[in-house]
């Protein structure tokens, strides 16, 4: 499927499909999830993954950074590409992969340990102690996610003492701390309420400016509101990809008026 | 292909009432305009006053509607088409409102006619009233039935209908040197036929509306018919 025109002109040197997903087929064991999925994602824009429980959005999402390798029985067909190079290469190390491609989750799950050392988990794990490093990474990513100003008093004391809307934004500033090009979240505002959801919605709305974003999510006013782009999927398939004004507005498929108009049966 | 109901019936039955609502003012305001005319050539008082008196009743309505709509853009944030259908029915609530207000109008100058004595040039407006009836008509029908191609055919009637009016205020302001005594009978007249003319553009708006509603084409200021 071809990427609709961007909402606004991206930046020039920005490429349409900066994630290219290429024929994808992808099954659990027996279970085909997906079918022969293909689009393309444009850089530093919000793209939008939305359609009912079981779609394959999830998993489709969750492929782009190879989480689904931790499964047992999974396979796939196709071909997922992240700046012209194939995700599967075998001379790709998923780890280096996984630093490109950051993810946050439904639930918030710092680690207990203080917020200064979530932050720079990812950065410890690949064997960085440097202090001046450390420092300036905590620095750069929670004003990266809004939290610095809340935090910055507290950066030793324990992330389990945040509220959940900071602890969902700890959880982005630690994903965003290997200075990542791609930022996987799955429905991350899901659990906050409405004030830290509009936190998180704005903090998307500013991340797109340095990363390429995808995200998942039930909630179509969220879709409405922090995408460029909106994919909707049913039963495995991509039935429509356009820009999220014109889905939201006047989609092109019959199952998508019917979904996002909440008549589907 | 039948579209299948919403699956939250409380916003179904809330789509249904936004427009039952409509419907009725529809109704009203068609009986309110065709009251106006019966007041105005059978010389009764009567249908005057009736319209004037139901406006009342239009007028809550439109507040009703946009009530209704207000509450499901709130509660059901609509999309799509249901998202268009909401603010179709609120602008057309609008436009009727309007409509009654100029059948209320005709009303008022009707009676001032009838305290005045029988002018021949009172059966020149027929034409009129025919042709923006019809067209007010045809409007509420293709809102109602959803009918683009009925509704495409609004837009054209509506410049005949105002080709109409420009003709009839200048006859009669040409007659006027010659009846001195008909020229307040003759104002009134030239009023009602602009009151008529007004409506026409209250159908043309409403046609718009539906258009939009069921197409998604916005024809509003345009010169050339929608393909």
């Amino acid at each position: 499927m071809e990427t609709p025109a961007p909402s606004h002109s991206p930046a020039p040197e920005s490429r349409t499909d900066f994630i290219s997903i290429r024929n994808f087929n992808f099954s659990y064991g027996q279970k085909q999830a997906l079918f022969d999925i293909t689009l393309d994602i444009p850089e530093r824009q919000v793209t939008a993954f939305i359609g009912p429980s079981g779609c394959g959005k999830s998993t489709l999402l969750r492929n782009l950074n190879r989480m689904n390798d931790l499964i047992e029985g999974i396979s796939h067909s196709g071909d997922i590409f992240v700046n012209g190079h194939s995700i599967y290469d075998p001379h790709i190390e998923v780890i280096s992969l996984r630093k490109r491609v950051g993810m946050v989750f439904q639930k918030s799950n710092p680690f207990p340990k203080s917020i200064y050392e979530n932050v720079v988990y990812p950065l410890r794990v690949a064997g960085q102690n440097r202090k001046s490093v450390l420092d300036e990474t905590v620095e750069r990513s929670l004003r990266g996610a809004a939290l610095w100003e809340e935090a910055k008093d507290r950066l030793h004391e324990s992330a389990l003492g945040l509220s959940g809307g900071q602890m969902q934004r700890l959880c982005i500033a630690r994903a965003i701390a290997n200075r990542p090009e791609i930022l996987l979240m799955d429905e991350p505002c899901s659990a906050l309420d409405p004030i830290a959801t509009v936190k998180i919605e704005e903090l998307i709305r500013e991340l797109k400016q340095e990363f390429t974003i995808v995200i998942v999510t039930h909630n179509m006013q969220q879709a409405t509101r922090c995408s460029d782009l909106t994919a909707f999927f049913y039963l495995g398939k991509l039935v429509e990809y356009d820009q999220t004004q014109r889905i939201f507005s006047n989609p092109a498929q019959k199952q998508t008026e019917d979904y996002i108009t909440g008549r589907f049966g | 292909m039948e579209t299948p109901r919403h699956i939250l019936t409380s916003f179904e039955s809330a789509l249904e009432n936004l427009r039952k609502d409509v419907l009725m003012m529809s109704s009203l305001a068609t009986r309110s305009v065709e009251n106006a005319r019966k007041g105005l050539f059978e010389r009764d008082e009567d249908w005057c006053n009736t319209v004037i008196a139901d406006d009342e009743e239009i007028d809550a309505l439109e507040i009703q509607v946009d009530t209704a709509g207000i509450d499901i853009m709130l509660r059901y944030h609509p999309y799509a088409s249901d998202l268009r259908n909401v603010i179709a029915a609120m602008k057309t609530s609008v436009n009727l409102e309007r409509s009654a207000d100029q059948a209320v109008g005709i009303a008022r100058r009707a009676r001032k006619l009838i305290a005045l004595p029988q002018m021949p040039e009172t059966a020149r407006i027929a034409p009129l009233f025919e042709k923006s009836f019809s067209q007010f008509n045809d409007a509420l029908k293709a809102y109602a039935d959803g009918d683009i191609e009925l509704a495409r055919t609004i837009k054209s009637r509506d410049k005949g209908l105002d080709e109409l009016n420009r003709e009839f205020a200048e006859t009669l302001t040409e007659m006027m040197p010659d009846h001195p005594d008909s020229i307040r009978g003759f104002l009134e007249l030239i009023f009602i036929a602009r009151c008529l003319e007004r409506i026409g553009d209250q159908a043309k708006n409403i046609a718009e509306d539906t258009i939009y509603a069921l197409t998604v084409k916005d024809i509003r200021h345009t010169q050339v018919e929608p393909a």
